[in-house]
């Protein structure tokens, strides 16, 4: 799916945390995000997700057409928010639910996906007997189960550490080139924006416009020996530079 | 069940040491094999007050859960509502329902649905205020969530907003199973025959310090069999809540 933002902005009272945002991103594509924080990112995604209007002038069209987004991104918030009454399938499952889809179908369809998001033998377990990684792919699977073109994942291995992150970042990378799905991530970390992404979009310190916009040529399938290489090196210091200047700025704003 | 019964024989070992071992006058404590054998030799009268009773508070404490829980869901949804109705809910519990009674057996005639009427006043108005803060303590990240995958209010309601309120729930819900309790037995006060509360009140008028003791007991029996229903529903209902 094809998603084209332009002129998107958003106040919230006197308080102007998005200007103007233009950015397009093409079917298949895999683009992180990454600013200061309190940059107006999530403020962004609520508004692709349709949680939330953009405010007038600015428009955000899939594959060319406007209209409600509620329901037509698939949406994947910072903390896994599973249902703790739920076992795994269920959690998984919840979105097909909602939808209305048949139940013996999706099911199906979600035992199939555990054994990729590598939850099998889980499938019964309840979220407080899982770790933090698992709870994590859970969601992910949760979001790849409400089959939408377009995903938006909002700093979803923020919280895990550094190991499990890294793992699970080779993981998705896995997962991405299976389903080929168009993701839009958003992250701190500046290793996880290159590794990931073909297009890397640096956000400027409130109210949020883009800065830079940085495609990524490096050779896929990635490896973690990537990380040490001297091209992304030379990448992760132009962009350094880049959240470096934006960060000071937002200090001493 | 062990572990429920055993502080109890301890109680009544208890009660029967300091009976015999201080030597109180029956007048104000009775021996519990005294109490044991008077509810033994007329089983039959005490298992009736126990059924009667029993049933009175069940059929309100029922009706206060529902209506206590449907309000709260009703409230959420058109807060149009919650701010018309819920200041009489409070007005309401402001009046003393011993105040109550003798309309309530006017209204019901002397029927089992007079006593749940009572049971059922003071047991919904604690269900529809735990299960409003139970509602406003959910995550709106979560109810975000639900919202992107397209879901509407009565989705977010089933599948969200009533499970994350069980817990809470079923606390008002164990405060209510006494509350039901009492309310069934006030209501037997207003001129009934039957029932815990009429033995209660006959023992009472013709010091009869035994079956009075034993009327407790019975009392203790109905209480305990509402909570322990109510314990068992919560432990298959909220099997998650510990581990959170």
């Amino acid at each position: 799916m094809k998603l084209s933002i332009s002129g998107v902005g958003k106040n919230f009272g006197a308080v102007r945390a998005l200007d103007r945002v233009d950015l397009d991103i093409a079917p298949g594509e895999f683009v992180t995000l990454i600013g200061p924080s309190g940059c107006g990112k999530s403020t962004l995604f609520n508004m692709l997700a349709g949680l939330l209007e953009p405010d007038a002038g600015g428009s955000i069209l899939l594959d060319g057409k406007a209209g409600a987004l509620l329901g037509r991104t698939a949406f994947m918030p910072q903390r896994d928010l599973l249902l703790p009454w739920r076992n795994v399938l269920d959690n998984a499952l919840l979105p097909c639910e909602i939808e209305g889809l048949p139940r013996a179908s999706s099911r199906a369809r979600a035992e199939k996906m555990a054994v990729d998001f590598g939850l099998r033998g889980f499938e019964k377990h309840y979220p407080q007997q899982l770790s933090g990684g698992m709870r994590q792919r859970v969601a992910l699977m949760r979001t790849f189960m409400f089959e939408r073109d377009l995903m938006l994942l909002d700093e979803p291995f923020g919280a895990l550490d550094a190991l499990t992150r890294s793992m699970m970042q080779r993981w998705l990378l896995d997962i991405w080139e299976r389903y080929r799905r168009t993701i839009l991530f958003i992250t701190h970390d500046i290793d996880e924006a290159i590794f990931l992404a073909d297009r890397v979009v640096v956000m400027s310190t409130r109210p949020g416009r883009i800065k830079l916009d940085r495609p990524i040529e490096l050779p896929r399938p990635r490896d973690a020996h990537l990380l040490t290489a001297p091209e992304f090196t030379a990448i992760k210091r132009e962009l350094l530079d880049a959240v470096e200047e934006e960060s000071l700025k937002s200090f001493s704003a | 069940m062990l572990r429920a019964a055993l502080p109890i024989l301890l109680l009544f070992a208890l009660w029967e040491a300091a009976v015999i071992g201080l030597a109180i006058d029956p007048f104000y404590l009775p021996s519990i094999r005294v109490v044991a054998a008077a509810m033994q030799a007329q089983a039959p009268f005490y298992l009736d007050a126990y059924l009667v009773t029993l049933s009175e508070a069940a059929l309100g404490f029922a009706m206060g859960g529902l209506v206590g829980v449907g309000s709260a869901l009703l409230f959420t949804r058109l807060p149009v509502v919650k701010d018309m109705v819920l200041p009489i809910f409070i007005v309401s519990q402001t009046v003393p329902v011993i105040a109550f009674g003798a309309i309530v057996v006017l209204w019901f005639g002397n029927t089992l649905m007079a006593k749940a009427a009572i049971a059922f006043y003071l047991t919904f108005f604690p269900v529809t205020i735990n299960t409003l803060a139970g509602i406003a303590a959910v995550d709106p990240r979560q109810v975000a969530l639900l919202r992107s995958f397209g879901a509407r209010q009565g989705a977010i309601m089933r599948k969200l907003l009533l499970p994350s309120a069980l817990p809470r729930i079923f606390t008002a819900l164990r405060l209510s199973a006494s509350l039901a309790l009492a309310g069934a037995i006030v209501g037997e006060w207003f001129g009934a025959t039957r029932g815990v509360g009429a033995m209660l009140l006959a023992a009472m008028f013709n010091e009869q310090i035994v079956s009075l003791w034993a009327s407790i007991l019975v009392a203790a029996a109905v209480g305990g069999t509402l909570f322990a229903a109510v314990a068992l529903a919560e432990r298959a209902m909220v099997f998650w809540r510990e581990e959170l």
